[in-house]
C-alpha cells in the first residue's frame, strides 16, 4: 500500500495524506485479453467489439490503484452494442436522406453540428455513472451550455486564434469535464487558472516558433544548395496527371510541420492536465496532483506509436501499458481525511440506471 | 488463499454495505446448499444470498473480482483463484475467455491468425466494402467534395490560365467529343485550363467530372493536340471508374477498421491516422492508372483518333523531364517507361482488333 506518509501538523483538518495512483497492468497479461479481443471482433464481423471494449476497460480500470483499492468499470456489453447500432443507424439514414433530399441533409446536418455537445454531455455522463471507485459511482452533472462552449466555441477559438487563445478553450474544457464530475454525491471542482495555463503554453509556443524557423530554414538552404547544383525542382514533381502529383509535393513539405504540431500539442497537453489536477478539489478537502514531465509524456506517446505501427500493431498492448503506468506514476492524491465515508446517490444503481442512460457510449469514438 | 472450514471454502477480501465506500473486511463463503455469504472474522454475517441471485463479476487478468449480492452490497477480492475453486465446487465454470487470454503459447498462433485474417480482410473485405459504399453514395457528395477541393486548389496553387482563347476553345472541342463517347456523356464533364504553378506539366480529374489542365502541360505537348486529348480521355477515365471517390472510402474504410478491431489507439494516433487517410484518398493506386491509360486508348480509338496518342505524350514526358526511372518515389504510379511500352502494345492491339 502506498499512503504510508504521514504528515503530522498540529491541527487535524491539516493532516494530508499522500495517496499515490499506481497501475498495476501487465504488458504480457493485457496481450492475451488484447489479442483474444482482436480475433474474437474479426470472428463475429465486430458485434465482439462491444465486449471487447468493456474487457479493456475492466482491465486499465481494475488495474489503476489509489489507497489499496481499485477503480471499476461497470458498463453492459449489451449497452455499448445498441449504441453503435444507434449510430450505425443514424448514419445510414443520414445517408439516405442525402441520397434522395440532398437540400433537407444539409438542414440535418446543421443541426447534427448542434447535437453534438448533447452528444458529448451523454457520452461524459455514461462514462462517469459506469465508474466506480471503493463501491461508490461517479457522476456527471454538466449540461448543454457547458458543452457547447466547451467543445464548439473551444475549438473555433483555438484555431480561429491560431492556437493564441487555446488556453481559454482549455480552461473551458477541464472545467467542463472534470468540474461536473460528482463522487457519490460529492462534488468536484476543478478551476485551472488562466494564467497557469498560459504559462504552460510558452514552451510548447516556443517550441513550435524554434521548430518552423528551423524547418523553413532547412527548406531553403536546401533548396539553394540544390538549386546552384542545377537540380530543377518544378521538374522533378511526379507528373501523374492525377491530384496525386500535387497532393503528394504539398504533403511532402506539410510533414514536417504536421511531425512538429503533434509534438506541440503533446507537450501542451501534458501541461495543461498537471495545471488541471493540480486545481482540482475533491470534496473540498482531497486535492490532485499531477507532475507529468511534458517531454517524457511526448516521448512515451511518440515511440509508442512507432512501435506500435512497425510492428503492425503487435506491441499496442505493451504501449497501452506503459502509458497508463507512466500517467499512474505521475498522479497522486493529497487526502484530508478518510476516503470510506461516501456514499452512492441511490440514482446509480444498477437497477435504476441501466435504463434510463440509453447507452451514448458509441459515440464516444467520433470524438 | 482458499482455505479449508469444514466442507467449505473460504475466501478473505473486503465487503461493502448497499452505496458506501466505506469496507470491512471479510470472508466469502458457499455452502453445501448453494448459500453464498460475506461475513466477518468473528463469524458475523453480513451478506447472504443463493448461488443464482448473486453476480459474480467475469475475470479479467488479476483486476480484483466482485461478487454483488441482491441487497446491493459487493465483496471484492484479489483472490481470482480462490473464487473460481469457490464456483467449481458448485458446478460453476471458471471463465472461457479468460483461459483464452491467458499467457501461453497459443497466444502466438492467435497472434498468426489475426495478422492473415487482417491481410484477408484488406485483401477482399475492404474492396468488397469500397464497391458497396460506392453504390451507395448519394450523388451530391461527390459535387460538394470536388467543388470545395477546386476553391482550395485555386486559392493556394492553381492561378488563371495565360493560354490563347482559340487554343482554349479547340482543346474543349475535341474534349466534348470525347466526352460524348463516354458514359457520362458531355454534360458529365467541364473542363478547366489553369496554370499549373509549382505542379508544372499537370491534368487531374475530380469526382464531379471536372477536369483541369494546366498550361504547362499543353505548350509542352506543343503541335500535338492529339496527345493532349489522349491524356483527358484519361482523365475521364479516372472520373468514370470513380477512382478518386473508391480511395477516398477505401482509406476511410481502412481507418475505421482498425479503429474498430484494435480498440483504442492511443494519444496522437488518431490523428495521424486521419491525416494519413486523408493523404492516401488523394493518391490513385498503379492498378488505377493502368486502367485509365487503357480507357484512354479505347477512347481515342473509338473516336477515330490515334490511340497510340498517350503513348507519344508520355515519350515527350520522359524527354523533358528526364522520367526515365523505372519507378517514382511512392511506387504507386507503373513507371513512365512501362507506360509507354504497355500504351503502345495495348493501341496495337485495339488497333489490329479493327473494332
Amino acid at each position: 500500500m502506498a499512503g504510508e506518509t504521514l504528515l503530522e501538523p498540529a491541527a487535524p483538518a491539516l493532516r494530508l495524506r499522500r495517496e499515490q495512483f499506481i497501475f498495476t497492468g501487465k504488458a504480457g497479461e493485457y496481450f492475451g485479453i488484447w489479442i483474444v479481443n482482436v480475433l474474437l471482433t474479426i470472428v463475429t464481423l465486430g458485434i465482439y467489439s462491444a465486449w471487447a471494449k468493456v474487457r479493456r476497460q475492466r482491465y486499465f480500470y481494475g488495474n489503476t490503484m489509489l489507497a489499496g483499492a481499485s477503480f471499476e468499470y461497470h458498463a453492459r456489453p449489451a449497452q455499448i452494442l445498441i449504441g453503435r447500432i444507434i449510430v450505425l443507424a443514424m448514419l445510414a439514414a443520414y445517408n439516405l436522406t442525402a441520397y434522395f433530399l440532398p437540400i433537407v441533409s444539409g438542414i440535418i446536418g446543421v443541426a447534427f453540428l448542434f447535437a453534438i455537445p448533447w452528444f458529448v454531455m451523454r457520452g461524459l455522463r455514461f462514462r462517469a455513472r459506469v465508474t466506480s471507485y471503493r463501491n461508490v459511482r461517479f457522476d456527471f452533472a454538466g449540461g448543454y451550455g457547458g458543452a457547447f462552449l466547451a467543445y464548439l466555441l473551444g475549438g473555433l477559438l483555438t484555431w480561429g486564434s491560431l492556437g493564441l487563445l487555446a488556453p481559454i478553450a482549455s480552461q473551458w474544457m477541464w472545467r467542463y469535464t472534470l468540474g461536473n464530475l460528482r463522487y457519490g454525491d460529492r462534488p468536484i471542482e476543478c478551476d485551472p487558472r488562466l494564467e497557469k495555463l498560459y504559462g504552460q503554453f510558452v514552451m510548447p509556443a516556443a517550441v513550435f516558433l524554434g521548430g518552423l524557423v528551423f524547418i523553413v530554414v532547412l527548406g531553403v538552404a536546401t533548396f539553394v544548395i540544390a538549386s546552384g547544383a542545377g537540380f530543377d525542382f518544378a521538374n522533378r514533381l511526379p507528373s501523374d496527371f492525377a491530384v496525386v502529383g500535387i497532393i503528394a509535393a504539398v504533403y511532402a513539405a506539410l510533414a514536417p510541420f504536421f511531425v512538429l504540431y503533434v509534438l506541440v500539442g503533446l507537450l501542451y497537453a501534458a501541461g495543461t492536465r498537471n495545471v488541471a489536477l493540480n486545481e482540482t478539489v475533491i470534496d473540498g478537502r482531497h486535492v490532485l496532483a499531477s507532475k507529468v514531465g511534458r517531454w517524457r509524456f511526448a516521448w512515451i506517446a511518440i515511440s509508442n506509436f512507432f512501435a506500435t505501427v512497425l510492428t503492425l500493431g503487435l506491441l499496442r498492448p505493451w504501449a497501452a501499458v506503459r502509458m497508463a503506468r507512466y500517467l499512474a506514476s505521475a498522479t497522486a492524491l493529497y487526502s484530508a481525511g478518510p476516503l470510506d465515508e461516501y456514499l452512492s446517490t441511490v440514482k446509480d444503481t444498477t437497477g435504476v440506471v441501466g435504463a434510463e442512460y440509453m447507452d451514448i457510449e458509441g459515440f464516444d469514438f467520433g470524438f | 488463499m482458499a482455505s479449508e472450514r469444514g466442507a467449505v471454502q473460504l475466501v478473505a477480501g473486503i465487503w461493502y454495505p448497499p452505496l458506501s465506500s466505506r469496507g470491512n473486511g471479510a470472508r466469502l463463503a458457499i455452502d453445501c446448499g448453494g448459500v453464498v455469504s460475506a461475513e466477518q472474522a468473528d463469524g458475523r454475517m453480513l451478506a447472504e444470498a443463493t448461488l443464482a441471485s448473486v453476480e459474480v463479476s467475469p475475470r479479467v487478468g488479476s483486476i480484483p473480482r466482485r461478487v454483488s449480492f441482491p441487497d446491493g452490497s459487493v465483496f471484492e477480492t484479489d483472490d481470482n483463484d480462490g473464487v473460481d475453486a469457490l464456483l467449481r465446487q458448485h458446478g460453476r465454470r471458471a471463465g472461457l475467455l479468460h483461459e483464452l487470454e491467458r499467457f501461453h503459447p497459443r497466444l502466438i498462433v492467435f497472434a498468426a491468425v489475426v495478422l492473415a485474417l487482417a491481410a484477408a480482410i484488406y485483401r477482399y473485405f475492404v474492396p468488397a466494402l469500397v464497391e458497396l459504399a460506392i453504390a451507395v453514395t448519394p450523388p451530391v457528395v461527390p459535387r460538394l467534395l470536388s467543388q470545395s477541393a477546386m476553391i482550395s486548389l485555386d486559392q493556394t496553387i492553381l492561378s488563371e490560365s495565360t493560354l490563347d482563347p482559340g487554343t482554349e476553345r479547340e482543346i474543349g472541342e475535341g474534349f466534348s467529343a470525347l466526352a460524348a463517347l463516354a458514359p457520362r456523356g458531355t454534360a458529365g464533364y467541364r473542363l478547366h485550363f489553369r496554370d499549373g504553378g509549382v505542379i508544372g506539366p499537370n491534368a487531374f480529374a475530380l469526382p464531379d467530372g471536372t477536369v483541369v489542365m494546366t498550361d504547362q502541360l499543353v505548350r509542352m505537348a506543343g503541335e500535338d493536340r492529339e496527345a493532349i486529348l489522349a491524356v483527358l480521355a484519361h482523365e475521364i477515365g479516372h472520373v468514370e471508374r470513380e477512382h478518386s471517390l473508391r480511395q477516398l472510402y477505401r482509406a476511410a474504410g481502412i481507418g475505421g477498421l482498425v479503429l474498430l478491431i484494435g480498440g483504442d489507439l492511443g494519444g496522437g494516433a488518431e490523428d495521424v491516422l486521419v491525416q494519413g487517410a486523408a493523404l492516401a484518398s488523394l493518391s490513385y493506386s498503379r492498378g488505377q492508372e493502368t486502367e485509365a491509360d487503357r480507357f484512354s486508348v479505347e477512347l481515342m480509338h473509338e473516336a477515330g483518333r490515334d490511340p497510340a496518342a498517350l503513348a507519344r505524350f508520355f515519350q515527350k514526358l520522359r524527354d523533358e523531364l528526364h522520367d526515365d526511372s523505372r519507378s517514382d518515389f511512392l511506387s504507386t504510379h507503373p513507371s513512365t517507361p512501362e507506360r509507354i511500352e504497355e500504351t503502345l502494345r495495348y493501341a496495337e492491339e485495339i488497333a489490329a482488333d479493327g473494332r
